[in-house]
């Protein structure tokens, strides 16, 4: 492990290596991150199923095991339907658009220590604006359909992408504040540097706005306006079919990894401890990292998930009201005080 | 607004109540039963697939009176007799589709012999129509198949009352057929019953 970690990081002079190194993490990134969409999808039915006291897919292999395998095999090899009247250019760059938009958020995160592909300095305004990116491909997908429910759902999408966007951006400003810096791995390190590890116990508020958000950012319930099935047969994504369909749900699952990262690295320490417990049990000192921030991105997928099976869609103008009436003000209130506490402790 | 509800509001307990219900709802065993391989047997007297009562002789209980046919509310009964030798009456065709069946059971209800019967069978999907035609024969086999020993014998006296196990007609009427099962209360009963019945329709009169 050390040894691939020395490897990953070593700064070379020597051009090609770097070109090399990098496209073997981008390899390795984008097999694992796609591993997971494929399994978070599955897992995704197994968890609300048994919330809802069901089984979820238990045919395919044992208990459902192969289930994401034949759900691509089977959007792969299904007809690629593109409305007469839709305008073709822009209806086939949508999907393309969202994944990339996602894909390429997971190039700042740091997955354990050094390994990151781009470790570049505004790490967090990056994720920014790449989320932003993705929301125009909700919005082009919307407008290209030329259909009535794939539109409402592209506007609702633009809407609450936009008033999220501020609460989420104003969430981490307190992190910022504390850490001094929108490097994703400065920013790990600068929680390391406390006793409690975590940036989630003085940042609780910010987590909170955080977490609301990034249920609105990857238009999960209950902020799935833009695709509620009750009212707008699938959304911004009706007239899509075979595998420009399964781009967007693969964006979806992107967009929680993503997310999820984003909210371990700032809030819960990324794959470090926090030092009180290492220094309590030095033994936890020698599991890679890679496990702890696994674990912690797991959880809060599996929030994704409980969240889902719980709570009911909110109606759309409680969706702004809560976004501006309450998280743009709770967390603006999150930054004076951060920024007094920092200034005068 | 009270201090409750403002900690309320900004808990969100209520949706700290529900997630919690969700997780422990995850933990608690599904309910699903897995069809094809676990499998439920039907419950007693449940209207499947049709049969034809076979007599000790062999042949069909069926006397080709056709009121299955008549009182059938999606008309998919068909019964064709002819006369025979001895001025019998022969049932050449008996034919049930069962495609445009519903199960309401009437057929079954109205034989006043107990000759048609629905079997606790309800696994006999098929790709084509004609496997889903009944004739005769196979209505026979399904007796046969479904009906055999002691289920065939208790069937109708467990789920239906024939009319030839029960008819009772009032005392001044000719008796056509002769009551055999019914207990001396019930006659009771089912005597004031008609008398009642009769007080009634005078009355309209």
């Amino acid at each position: 492990m050390n040894m691939i970690e020395a490897f990953l990081s070593a700064g070379s002079d020597n051009f090609l290596l770097n070109v090399v190194v990098i496209l073997i993490k981008i390899a390795v990134v984008v097999g694992a991150v796609m591993f997971h969409v494929a399994y978070a999808t599955y897992f995704e039915r197994k968890v609300i199923g048994h919330m809802q006291i069901r089984l979820g897919p238990m045919r395919v292999g044992p208990h459902g095991i192969l289930q994401p395998i034949a759900d691509s095999v089977k959007l792969f090899f299904k007809e690629d339907i593109i409305p007469a009247n839709a305008d073709k250019t822009v209806f086939k760059i949508a999907p393309i658009i969202i994944l990339f938009a996602s894909l390429s958020s997971a190039a700042v995160v740091p997955f354990f220590e050094g390994f990151v592909i781009a470790d570049i300095n505004v790490g967090l305004l990056y994720i920014f604006a790449m989320s932003s990116m993705a929301a125009y491909g909700v919005v082009m997908a919307g407008w290209a359909s030329n259909s009535k429910y794939p539109f409402l759902g592209g506007l609702r999408s633009s809407a609450q992408v936009i008033s999220y966007e501020v609460a989420m951006g104003l969430s981490l400003v307190g992190v910022m504040l504390l850490s001094g810096s929108l490097n994703l791995t400065e920013i790990v390190h600068a929680q390391q540097q406390r006793w409690y590890g975590m940036f989630l116990f003085p940042q609780i508020v910010g987590y909170f706005i955080f977490l609301v958000a990034m249920f609105a950012e990857t238009n999960r319930t209950p902020f799935d306006l833009p695709e509620a099935e009750s009212e707008l047969v699938a959304g911004y994504f009706t007239e899509y079919s075979g595998m420009r369909f399964a781009l967007y749900y693969a964006a979806e699952y992107i967009g929680m990894i993503v997310m999820s990262s984003i909210a371990v690295i700032c809030f819960w320490g990324g794959w470090t401890l926090p030092p009180v417990i290492t220094n309590a049990v030095p033994a936890l000192l020698a599991v890679p990292g890679i496990v702890w921030f696994v674990l912690k991105v797991y959880f809060h997928i599996f929030l994704f998930y409980w969240v889902r099976a719980t709570v009911p869609r909110y109606r759309y103008d409680q969706l702004m009201s809560l976004g501006w009436k309450v998280l743009i003000p709770l967390a603006l209130a999150n930054i004076v005080v951060t920024s007094l506490v920092a200034y005068f402790v | 607004m009270t201090l409750k509800n403002i900690a309320k509001k900004i808990f969100m307990l209520e949706i700290l109540k529900g997630m919690a219900l969700t997780f422990r709802m995850m933990l608690t065993p599904a309910v699903t039963r897995q069809y094809p391989k676990e499998k439920r047997e039907a419950f007693p007297g449940f209207r499947g697939l049709h049969a034809l009562v076979r007599k000790e002789n062999g042949d069909a209980k069926c006397v080709g009176c056709g009121l299955c046919a008549a009182v059938c509310p999606s008309r998919c009964i068909y019964v064709y007799t002819s006369e025979g030798p001895d001025h019998t009456k022969i049932v050449d065709r008996y034919e049930i589709e069962l495609l445009r069946c519903v199960y309401c059971g009437f057929c079954v209800e109205a034989c006043p012999f107990g000759a048609v019967a629905l079997t606790r069978h309800y696994e006999y999907s098929d790709y084509s129509r004609e496997a889903l035609y009944m004739d005769k024969a196979k209505l026979l086999a399904n007796w046969d198949k479904y009906m055999a020993g002691k289920e065939g014998e208790v069937y109708f006296k467990r789920f239906w009352r024939p009319m030839s196990e029960d008819f009772m007609a009032h005392d001044d009427q000719p008796v056509l057929r002769g009551k055999k099962s019914a207990a001396p209360e019930a006659v009771q009963k089912k005597e004031t019953n008609t008398e009642k019945a009769q007080g009634e329709l005078s009355n309209a009169a």
